[in-house]
């Protein structure tokens, strides 16, 4: 770097990912992993972590609560490339197998304070129905090459042919 | 207590503070001031009241003592009570309780705010309690409950007076302390009252008072005042404005104004009402008048969209519903309405007729008559404009205008104003006559030409004797008025003279000016001429030496001479002139033509034969016409003959139901002849109708159209495109084409009721343009909407748009466009037009901004920047030091640094090839963010029968078998890596011959002087090496301690230290990955161009012992390392093979001093019959990454595929055929190579046998051995592997391999296996052997190119990098398998079960085991060779070289200098000159079988030093791998204190630069 000392910005992330609603699965466990520009870096805690399984409650809200702490300092020069939140939840399906129930991601909130988000997930579909079925059987359902990429722009684009 | 008891204590308290805040002001006056008020304290003990109160007390009714039972009572009645006094006893408790509280209060008396009692005062409603009875209170509150009215007196307009004046000290009161307000109190008017009153109250009264009333009219009247009821009714605008103001319209201005939000009328008049009441100002009223309003923000569609509430509605929100796919037909409101089925929309082309001004069955008559009849419409249509009449009219009235503006009468304009317009006048007059002249002239030349041409024919038809064409010219003459002709003739011509003469005149003057100044400057230059001629002649005469004055220029000064006046006669002359020849003289009539079909035209029988050929021909052709409807044919005409006058009656309406807008609306005229094929004259592209034109309503037409057939008839027709003339001597040739006009006209339908059938304008490209509609309006609307301006234009101003709403703007503009005439459509288009919105700061200022500049090259991905990390917030926290290197590298992309290089061309060549990188990467940049499925998303693939029978039997499978198979490592995508996850293995296993020590070496520790005796002997016999190494052997002595080094990216590793030459080390070393500036993105991985280093090393151990004597009590050894050999992997490789296993050989340097190859081996493997062609030591390696890194393979293919989308100049046929060729050898063998087409370096593609072709090798090297067909073979194979080597992949970017020519890769002299190979293979071609292009997986290179040959009933594999060759059963061929061979007219493809060259036949005649492309169903098309015709050599440039090899040494010298920064460094001069003259012999021989001669020779010379060193040699390319290849050797690592070196260069140069460097290095020991 340029001086000794060069000015940044910190930004404190503190929080926790409280719960989630899936309504067809349970003993989910989730996954997060912050995507950040090449001006940003972070100086303390941790930028991924893996929670606990958890179950189900028993009330009606059905709701998969973690309460899984994030902490995490960033320090950056440049506003482009504010940290997005990756969340991927993983969980068992019929056979056992771990697959991935939902990949979400959301950019860290930009104001002080305490802000609630609620992350639509996702997750890719087969190509086809008889992939559908045999990633099904075979407990390999389709993934990501890396759950970041949810939170890139690249590759979107409509592809011609 | 019971709570009302509270309540009066705290309302005693409360009257008593009231009571103190009153006494205050009084306490000075007397003791009865201070008793008074606290005995009869009026209600708010306010001091206005007081003081009304007072005045009411000095009242002499106020002693009114009962209480007052009604509230009728008068107004004095009921103040009464109200100043009395409460009951005495409390009042007297009340007393007590004061003058205790009093005194302690008093100091809080400054302390009381005038807050307190300003709120007393201001609420008059609470009036303060005083301590009575219950039932008195009930009574009190009520009239609590008027306060204004307490102090009324009997008239109204009294206590309106004091009411005010009550006001007036309240207000007074609120703003000042108490004090003082006390003091104004008795400045006031009522102080006397105030002081009578005071009096009175003096004495205690009792008073009961009557419950107040207030009249209902009263309180109307109150309320009156107090209220304000806006009146509905409207405010009258100078109200509203300030006065003498009118109001003023900004809409009538022409501003916009916007809509204002609807407000019913009578709440807008109610607001006026009130705020006129309120503000007085008038701010709230605009120029108007009207109430300042916004324009109505409320949008017609909600701008965000629907948000999804957190729980309940997601589900509906995501729900998709499922509806068929309707093809798309637009809805029109018109169509619905007229019930037609949606999208019918008719268009009628009606076509009436053809007429032909040109066809090849003309007759001369015929085109004579075409020729008169355009001339005469053309006369027709001058003749409607009359131009020349119009002008002649604004001539007049120019010369009026003129007239009266020198009319002296009128002076009411400056004169220097009348000056300028008649001077305009007059230029104006000037024009407008040299326009007329014209067109009179045309007009006049138009009917001599109608004239003669009318001649021409009648001489025509006499001349031929028949007459064709019905045509007749009649001219009528129409007699005028001689004399007032001629007068208006003279007058003109008079008037135009004077004009001229008045021109003349002023030009004339202007001239004389000139004359004047010039004369003027002419005398005073000669003047100063003579003077200085005279001075001169003095000059002259006193130095008479020089008399030869030059002569004066008087030639240069020539006198003006003044203009010639301008002659009158000669003016009249000239405009009589041209009067005479442009306009009808005076007594001449004038001549009006007038055409006609009146005259009778020849019957056949009096024609002769020609002519009735003509005829016939006439008769038998016919004539139709196609309609095409956006290219397709839609409908036809009936077919009709061709009339005698050449024209064509069709008089047919097509109706086309359309349901698009249609795109062009095309006619073509056929014509037959006789029963023959129509053919097609010509095509006629009418124009698509405007919306306004309906049938009925539309014109007819006429459109020409030609045809440029040509057509040569051997009658009297004239053919067409065929010259002919009308002269007998066939001069003045003629060639016209087929011609002619189609009348039509084309409308839109109408229908039912009126309504025309027109699809919607939208539909025209409404999706594309939609975008752009806001920006430009003519590019929205279109051209063609243009034409319908005029039409829009006064829509605009039927519908009273808005010309200043910013809605408009765009259509305002193409108005305004359309009306001012000139349709300007903009012919380019604006990418990003609102860019400029979103400049937040300016060009200049973000150039400035170094942090700018950053941010931007990095987004550029200018590779300096790709990944620069957190870039500084500040500018100045920026060195300028960071973009040094890319300054530097912009500089020098067009100067040649010679530098690095040394050599200019080499130099050169760098940068043609990073400008060819360059532009290569640019082109696939697109193509590299393009990403596949499969590099987003991992799947599973659909299982096939095969797999999922596998699976099945997998289950069958046992858990652990006995023969475990090797599972594949996963694979690893690039992207999230990080410095330190990626590893590079090398496993080095064993290594086979490698050279051992020779004895002497060995035996130097013993008998230190016998070694050079010893090797003297050797260079006797050099053959006996076995039986000294057999007499060695036993004496225990080790031959060689070999360990292996690796180096990669500054790290290094080494082996243990394993013995003998047959060595095994089965050692891992890890050595550490760094990708540049830490992007590990396939891209970067693919060109990093470091290279594993893997050397061996001897190791020897000396002992230092200076004397015998301590050899029994310790050892002191010194371990030496002497380099053997290297080989060398590029990363590149690894990285793409994954990983490399096998037996490499070691390059070893031709002469080892101190070693020599262990002859043994060879005779053990007698087998092998060409074993010396590959002899050598060899070492087992078994290299990979871990994590294995997925290759950018689908980067290769993707660009594989975008490549083929590049134009190529191939045959199709051909392309298709590779591809078929390519699949069908994928879909059999998958792994091997097929190779058909490749990419030239402009980025073509092209066929792959184009690129072999005989090519001649330097001249030089075929003279070496002119009769040894080998060796000669040898020199050029090594010549070739004299070309430096660079990897495509390197260059570029892992992107695409690109094949240069021979002649490229010579002047490139740089290019990788494949360009070596092709250019190997030419000159094998070329010297006569039959040799191909082999195409397959080599060791270390992976897929390569090699070259076979067949020579004397053996095949050879020659490496064309390395210059080796090896036979066909060659276990120690690099080369492992063979995909395909190509030739120079075909290509084979291995289709044998093994691809090994060990396994395979390479007999291409045997279709069984070659596929081969060319065959019997697709021959050989012969294609042209890509190649040049011959490729010239340059003369190797001898002192260049030489040159170069100085500068070589000198930076190799002070490179070995700086490696050792502790130790002195000395050089051996006089060995360096030793190794220097051995260096050439070296070359010669190419580094074989000299090495007994060599070291006796250096042993003769230097026979008491411990000499270590060796020959490097490799092809010159740059001075880097030169330093590399020193550095790895590590002779410099010597650390012995008296150690010397020796370092010679050598370069031989070949032809075309290529250059050989061998490079000696040794270091010297001298031995005591």
């Amino acid at each position: 770097m340029a001086t000794a000392s060069p000015s940044v910005f910190l930004l404190m992330v503190n929080g926790q990912v409280e719960s989630a609603q899936f309504p067809e699965y349970d003993d989910l466990y989730c996954k997060y992993c912050f995507v950040y520009g090449q001006d940003w870096a972070p100086t303390a805690g941790l930028e991924e972590g893996i929670s606990q399984i958890t179950s189900k409650s028993q009330d009606v809200r059905q709701a998969l609560v973690w309460n899984f702490p994030i902490d995490v300092t960033f320090k950056s020069t440049n506003p482009y490339g504010w940290p997005q939140i990756v969340l991927s939840v993983y969980g068992p399906d019929m056979f056992g197998n771990d697959v991935v129930r939902g990949y979400g991601a959301v950019h860290v909130p930009f104001s002080p304070g305490r802000h609630k988000r609620t992350i639509p997930m996702f997750v890719p579909e087969s190509t086809s129905k008889l992939q559908k079925f045999t990633s099904w059987f075979m407990g390999r359902r389709p993934e990501y090459t890396d759950p970041k990429v949810v939170a890139q722009g690249e590759g979107r684009e409509a592809q011609p042919g | 207590m019971n709570p009302r008891e509270e309540k009066v204590k705290i309302i005693t308290e409360e009257f008593i503070e009231n009571d103190e805040d009153a006494d205050m002001g009084r306490q000075n006056k007397n003791s009865k001031v201070r008793r008074q008020p606290r005995k009869k304290q009026p209600p708010t003990a306010v001091p206005k009241e007081m003081v009304s109160e007072k005045s009411h007390l000095g009242n002499p009714q106020e002693p009114v003592q009962e209480e007052p039972k009604t509230r009728l009572l008068s107004m004095t009645v009921r103040r009464g009570p109200r100043s009395l006094p409460p009951i005495p006893s409390t009042s007297r408790t009340g007393f007590a309780e004061f003058s205790m509280r009093g005194r302690m209060r008093e100091k809080l008396q400054a302390a009381r705010s005038k807050a307190e009692s300003a709120l007393l005062q201001e609420i008059p409603t609470p009036r303060p309690r005083r301590l009575r009875s219950p039932s008195k209170k009930e009574l009190e509150t009520e009239f609590g409950t008027e306060p204004g009215k307490e102090v009324e007196r009997t008239q109204q307009e009294v206590d309106s007076q004091s009411y005010s004046r009550v006001k007036f000290h309240d207000s007074a009161r609120k703003i000042k302390p108490k004090p003082q307000d006390e003091e104004e109190l008795l400045n006031g008017d009522d102080a006397e009252d105030l002081l009578l009153g005071l009096d009175h109250v003096a004495d205690d009264f009792v008073a009961v008072r009557p419950a107040d009333y207030e009249s209902i009219h009263d309180r109307l009247q109150i309320e009156r005042e107090m209220l304000f009821i806006p009146s509905r009714q409207t405010v009258p605008t100078y109200k509203k404005l300030p006065e003498n103001v009118q109001p003023r319209f900004l809409e009538d201005e022409g501003l916009y104004t916007g809509v204002r939000p609807e407000v019913a009328r009578t709440n807008q008049n109610i607001m006026e009402n009130r705020l006129l009441m309120q503000d007085p100002e008038r701010r709230w009223f605009g120029d108007d008048g009207r109430i300042l309003a916004l324009p109505n923000p409320i949008k017609p569609f909600p701008s965000r969209p629907p948000v999804l509430t957190q729980e309940q509605s997601i589900k509906a929100e995501l729900e998709t519903l499922y509806k068929k796919a309707v093809k798309y037909v637009h809805s029109s409101q018109h169509v619905i309405r007229s019930g037609d089925p949606p999208g019918n929309f008719q268009l009628d082309i009606d076509i009436s007729g053809l007429i032909f001004t040109h066809h090849p069955c003309f007759s001369r008559e015929h085109v004579l008559a075409a020729k008169l009849a355009q001339l005469y419409d053309q006369y027709l249509a001058r003749h409607q404009r009359n131009k020349a009449k119009f002008l002649t009219d604004k001539l007049q009235a120019l010369r009026n205008a003129v007239q009266t503006g020198l009319d002296p009468e009128k002076p009411h304009q400056s004169l220097d104003t009348i000056q300028k317009t008649i001077n305009e006048y007059k230029s104006e007059i000037r024009q407008t006559r040299k326009f007329r002249d014209a067109e009179q002239e045309k007009d006049r030349t138009l009917l001599k030409t109608i004239i003669k041409v009318w001649k021409e024919m009648k001489s025509l038809r006499e001349f031929q004797r028949f007459t064709n064409t019905p045509l007749k010219l009649v001219l009528r003459k129409e007699k005028a008025d001689q004399k007032a002709d001629e007068e208006a003739y003279e007058a003109e011509i008079q008037a135009e003279i004077s004009e001229l003469l008045e021109e003349h005149t002023e030009e004339y003057a202007q001239k004389m000016e000139e004359y004047r100044t010039s004369l003027h400057q002419w005398k005073a230059r000669r003047k100063a001429q003579r003077a200085k001629k005279k001075k001169r002649k003095q000059a002259a005469e006193e130095h008479p030496g020089d008399e030869i004055a030059e002569p004066y220029p008087e030639e240069d000064l020539v006198k003006p001479s003044p203009p010639e006046p301008t002659d009158r006669a000669v003016i009249e002359q000239e405009v009589r002139e041209r009067a005479a020849q442009s306009r009808r003289r005076p007594w001449e009539p004038t001549l009006v033509p007038e055409l006609s079909l009146a005259g009778s035209v020849t019957p056949n029988d009096q024609c002769p034969r020609a002519e009735v050929w003509r005829r016939e021909d006439v008769k038998k052709r016919s004539v139709y016409l196609k309609v095409l409807f956006n290219n397709k044919e839609v409908s036809r005409t009936v077919s009709r003959p061709l009339g005698a006058d050449f024209r064509v009656h069709f008089g047919q309406i097509f109706n086309l139901q359309i349901v698009n807008w249609p795109e062009s609306l095309t006619l073509q005229v056929y014509e037959t002849i006789g029963h023959s094929n129509p053919t097609l004259l010509a095509e006629v592209f009418l124009p698509i109708p405007e919306t306004t034109v309906v049938t009925g309503r539309a014109p007819t037409e006429e459109v020409e159209f030609s045809s440029n057939q040509h057509v040569t008839l051997d009658h009297e027709g004239v053919g067409s495109g065929v010259p002919f003339s009308f002269e007998a001597d066939g001069s003045n040739q003629l060639t016209l084409m087929t011609s002619g006009k189609v009348s039509h006209s084309v409308a839109w339908a109408i229908g039912e009721n009126g309504i025309p059938l027109i699809p919607p304008l939208s539909q025209q490209n409404i999706g594309f343009r939609s975008a752009l509609k806001k920006a430009d309006a003519i590019s929205s609307i279109g051209t063609s909407g243009l034409t319908d301006m005029k039409k829009l234009a006064k829509w605009a101003a039927e519908s009273k748009l808005d010309p200043n709403d910013p809605n408009n703007a765009p259509l305002m503009q193409l108005i305004s466009v359309a009306t001012s005439g000139e349709s300007y459509v903009p012919d380019f288009f604006r990418l990003e037009q609102l860019q400029q919105e979103f400049n937040f700061v300016s060009d200049q200022e973000l150039n400035r901004s170094k942090r700018f500049r950053l941010l931007h090259l990095r987004s550029q991905e200018v590779p300096e920047f790709r990944n620069y990390k957190q870039v500084p917030v500040y500018d100045r926290e920026i060195m300028e030091k960071v973009f040094q290197d890319y300054e530097k590298r912009l500089r020098d992309r067009n100067v040649i640094e010679t530098k690095e290089h040394i050599d200019t061309h080499r130099a050169i060549v760098a940068k043609y090839l990073q400008q060819v990188r360059e532009s290569v990467i640019n082109r696939f940049l697109i193509a590299k963010q393009y990403f596949l499925l499969a590099d987003m998303i991992v799947e599973e693939e659909v299982p096939n029968i095969s797999i999922l029978g596998l699976s099945l039997f997998k289950l069958a499978e046992q858990k652990r078998p006995l023969r475990p198979r090797r599972k594949g490592r996963k694979k690893v995508t690039a992207q999230n890596l990080s410095d330190g996850d990626i590893k590079l293995l090398v496993n080095i296993v064993r290594a086979y011959d490698i050279p051992v020590r020779k004895p002497a070496v060995s035996k130097f520790q013993q008998l230190s002087r016998s070694s050079r005796m010893f090797s003297e002997k050797h260079a006797a016999s050099p053959s006996t090496y076995s039986p000294t190494h057999n007499a060695d052997y036993p004496l225990g002595q080790v031959l060689v301690r070999p360990f292996v080094e690796v180096s990669f990216q500054r790290t290094v590793c080494h082996t243990t230290t394993a013995e003998g030459p047959n060595p095994s080390w089965n050692e891992e070393l890890e050595l550490p990955f760094r990708a540049p500036n830490g992007d590990y993105s396939t891209a970067s991985l693919q060109s990093v161009k470091d290279v594993v280093f893997i050397n061996i090393f001897d190791e020897v151990l000396h002992e230092v012992l200076e004397d015998d004597r301590e050899r029994g009590s310790g050892i002191h050894t010194r371990i030496e390392r002497h380099w053997l050999g290297c080989v060398k992997i590029p990363f590149s490789t690894i990285y793409f093979q994954a990983r490399i296993d096998g037996t490499f050989k070691i390059d070893i340097p031709p002469v080892l001093l101190g070693y020599s190859k262990e002859q043994n081996m060879i005779l053990e493997r007698g087998f092998d019959s060409v074993r010396s062609l590959s002899e050598g030591s060899y070492i087992t390696l078994f290299i990979t990454i871990e994590p294995q890194l997925v290759p950018g393979e689908s980067i290769r293919e993707k660009m594989s595929n975008m490549l083929k989308k590049f134009e190529s100049q191939e045959d199709e046929k051909l392309l298709q055929a590779t591809e078929k060729f390519q699949a069908e050898c994928a879909l059999k063998f998958p792994n091997r190579q097929c190779l058909t087409t490749v990419i030239d370096i402009s980025g073509k593609t092209v066929f792959i046998t184009r690129y072999l072709k005989p090519l001649n090798p330097p001249q030089e090297l075929l003279n070496v051995y002119p009769n040894n067909l080998q060796a000669t073979a040898e020199l050029v194979a090594r010549y070739v592997s004299l070309i430096p080597f660079l990897p495509d992949t390197v260059s570029f970017g892992g992107i695409c391999d690109l094949w240069s020519t021979s002649d490229q890769f010579l002047d490139l002299l740089a290019g990788d296996e494949e360009e070596h190979a092709v250019l190997l293979c030419n000159y094998f071609l070329s010297l006569g052997k039959k040799a191909w292009l082999l195409m397959g997986n080599a060791i270390p290179e992976g897929p390569t190119a090699y070259v076979l040959t067949w020579e004397q009933g053996r095949y050879l594999i020659w490496n064309p990098c390395s210059g080796h060759f090896y036979g066909q059963f060659d276990t120690f061929c690099p080369l492992k398998n063979v995909g395909c061979l190509i030739g120079p007219d075909n290509i084979w493809f291995n289709i044998q079960r093994y691809d090994s060259p060990l396994r395979i036949n390479f007999d291409v005649t045997r279709p069984k085991l070659w596929k081969s492309f060319f065959s019997r169903s697709l021959p050989y098309p012969g294609l042209s060779s890509v190649q040049p015709e011959e490729l010239i050599y340059q003369r190797s440039d001898k002192a260049a070289a030489a040159e170069l090899q100085d500068r070589i040494e000198k930076i190799l010298k002070e490179k070995i200098m700086d490696w050792r920064p502790r130790h002195l460094t000395r050089w051996n001069r006089y060995c360096t000159s030793t190794l220097r003259h051995f260096l050439p012999l070296l070359e010669k021989s190419q580094g074989e079988d000299v090495e007994d001669d060599h070291r006796a020779e250096l042993l003769k010379q230097l026979g008491d030093y411990r000499f270590s060193g060796f020959p490097l040699h490799m092809p010159y390319s740059e001075v880097k791998p030169l330093i590399d290849a020193v550095y790895s050797t590590g002779v410099h690592n010597i650390d012995v204190p008296n150690v010397e070196f020796a370092l010679a260069v050598y370069i031989h140069p070949y032809p075309k630069n290529v250059l050989s460097v061998w490079i000696y290095v040794a270091s010297l020991i001298r031995n005591r």
